[in-house]
């Protein structure tokens, strides 16, 4: 392996200058950042916006027009098959085999990452274990909950010990117990040594408990940083209103230019002075239906750098976003 | 040295992961089976044994047909090819299935090479195949056939050479299916067409020249007959099942050979893109 690359001290992941274009679309537009091993990083950012398309070139299925992408200082173009020896994959769709039993799906994932026999059967075990499903180790994939799978398929891609996990929307689609149940087997593998997790997700309350943050869209990196210090750089008070009819909605907007429609005709206004609060209270107060303020969270960190909520940002359908 | 060898042993491992699931998933089949079982069963009992007492030694103008062989003994060998072919094509089709719910995603992140996947899902496809056709091979004797042991060792050589070839044709147009609806077209348009002239439920009788051929049936359907690849696989079936050849045994098992090694090459070049 000395044709392996040196790459900086300590990192997991380094892209470098990385654009793809489908079509008309520039789905990656010269998107750079280096993930320090050991971290749990999370790529957050609307659908489209540019999150699968950059999974996929790391786990060497997409190929960049341009730039360079290393998997533990393996270059994904030049050695795909060794990079993937590094890299755990949970895609956004499932895919597991719902026709094997959830033993099977890992014995034949262990098969395919070349593990030996014994090594593959203690492993198996192991990894039931981390993810509670021992007792329906015998069962088809298809008799398990959606939660249950997610869970499978994380257990199955930790299987061949990679350095590396790629959890792409590990919880759309779970209900909120089982979306806090995957939370807390990506916090115990944090604790676990010698893993860099890599997170996408589009749910902002989820980011909070991941070391460092990539907000993305339309292709372009916005911003880096652990949670505290994106609040603090370009978080804002947010001070959310309902107004009561559409007049008062269209007065609030032409008093407020840059106010941002929210969900459930709510509209966001990002505060600048303190007395802000004040003053749309007294000017508008009687025509408000409902008001509230928010401390400076991630949410408004998004909504300063885009200049709209991810919550509203208008979803693409899978295919559109396949094709850019 | 070493490291290279272990590798080999690994992906040898990872083809053998391959090949089991794809063996496990057909036996788990249920519907498969079935048609594996009543596929053959209507075309031995219902045609083959319906139209028996109209095949011999017919007298058709000035000349005399002259396959020595009951219709069920010559349809025989045809019937397991046909199994071969629907199950093949089956196998390959779990491919579209794999592709729209995301296992493929799984294979195509592993450090297994794509030839190597390929060789594995093709090697599962024709076991599958096989497994088929000598489903069909169990009732030969009910219908008159009776192999040797070496006939049937050489005839499940032929059925997996075969399938192989089939299974990488169905990789092959699997490729061009977006979705699962196609496939009911390309069963009719494809399988159907393929084995119907294939001299499979007539003979093209080589007691008769080609000019005389060419006045007992219409000469684009010799054309085709000739043409058709799965005309010679059927025609060395029967050789090893019933000693009956219509063509030159030496060439129907180039033509299969060539046939098995040229489909998985294209086999391999269009899963490139995949």
């Amino acid at each position: 392996m000395s044709s392996v690359e040196t790459y900086p001290e300590g990192l997991a992941i380094t892209v470098e200058g990385v654009s793809k274009r489908f079509g008309r679309t520039l789905a990656l537009d010269d998107v750079s950042l280096a993930v320090p091993h050991g971290t749990v990083f999370a790529l957050l950012g609307p659908n489209g916006a540019g999150k699968s398309t950059l999974i996929d070139i790391l786990c060497t299925i997409g190929r960049p027009d341009s730039g360079r992408a290393l998997i533990a200082g393996i270059d994904v173009v030049k050695q795909p098959l060794a990079a993937r020896r590094q890299l755990g994959v949970v895609f956004q769709e499932t895919t597991l085999d719902t026709r094997l039993t959830v033993r099977e799906n890992l014995s034949f994932h262990g098969m395919v990452y070349q593990m030996g026999r014994r090594e593959r059967l203690t492993r198996t075990d192991e990894m039931l274990e981390l993810v509670d499903l021992t007792d329906w180790a015998d069962s088809e994939v298809k008799t398990l909950s959606s939660g249950m799978r997610r869970r499978l398929e994380i257990a199955r891609a930790l299987m061949h010990r990679p350095q590396i996990l790629f959890l792409d929307e590990p919880t759309v689609g779970l209900d909120a117990q089982a979306r806090a149940r995957i939370w807390d087997y990506i916090a115990a593998l944090r604790a676990q040594q010698d893993l860099t997790v890599i997170v996408t997700t589009h749910y902002i309350e989820e980011v909070d408990a991941c070391d460092d943050i990539c907000i993305i869209d339309r292709g372009k990196i916005l911003a880096k940083g652990s949670p505290d210090a994106l609040k603090s750089q370009h978080g804002s008070t947010l001070l959310k209103v309902t107004p009561r009819s559409d007049e008062a909605r269209a007065a609030i907007l032409a008093r407020y230019p840059d106010a941002v429609a929210g969900a459930e005709s709510q509209l966001l206004i990002q505060m600048t002075a303190t007395d802000s609060a004040d003053a749309i209270l007294a000017e508008f107060g009687n025509q408000l239906r409902q008001i509230s303020i928010d401390q400076p969270s991630l949410e408004s960190v998004f909504l300063s750098l885009t200049g709209r909520d991810l919550r509203e940002a208008p979803p693409v359908s899978r295919k559109a976003r396949r094709n850019g | 040295m070493s490291t290279a060898l272990s590798r080999g042993f690994g992906q040898a491992r990872g083809v053998y992961a391959i090949w089991l699931r794809e063996v496990k998933r057909s036996l788990r089949d249920k519907g498969q089976l079935v048609g594996g079982v009543s596929r053959p069963l209507l075309w031995v009992l219902i045609l083959g044994i319906g139209l028996n007492p109209y095949f011999r030694g017919e007298v058709y103008g000035e000349v005399r047909f002259v396959v020595p062989y009951t219709y069920l003994q010559f349809i025989f060998p045809a019937v397991i090819v046909l199994n071969i072919l629907y199950t093949s094509i089956q196998s390959a089709v779990s491919l579209i299935w794999d592709r729209e719910f995301g296992f493929l995603r799984e294979v195509l992140v592993s450090p297994m090479p794509r030839n190597l996947i390929l060789l594995g899902k093709v090697l599962g496809g024709a076991t599958t195949a096989v497994i088929h056709g000598c489903m069909v091979l169990v009732v030969a004797r009910f219908v008159g056939v009776a192999p040797s042991w070496s006939d049937i060792a050489q005839a499940i050589g032929l059925m997996f050479v075969l399938s192989f070839g089939l299974t990488a044709f169905g990789i092959v147009i699997a490729n061009y299916i977006r979705g699962f609806e196609s496939f009911g077209v390309f069963s009719n348009a494809v399988i159907l067409p393929l084995y119907f002239t294939a001299s499979s439920v007539f003979p093209l009788d080589p007691a008769l020249t080609r000019a005389q051929t060419l006045v007992t049936y219409p000469e684009w359907l010799v054309y085709m007959v000739e043409f058709n690849p799965l005309t010679y696989a059927i025609d060395a079936m029967r050789g090893i099942l019933i000693d009956f050849n219509q063509f030159d045994p030496a060439f129907n098992f180039q033509v299969v050979g060539v046939l098995a090694v040229g489909l998985f090459l294209l086999a391999m070049w269009e899963f490139r893109k995949v």
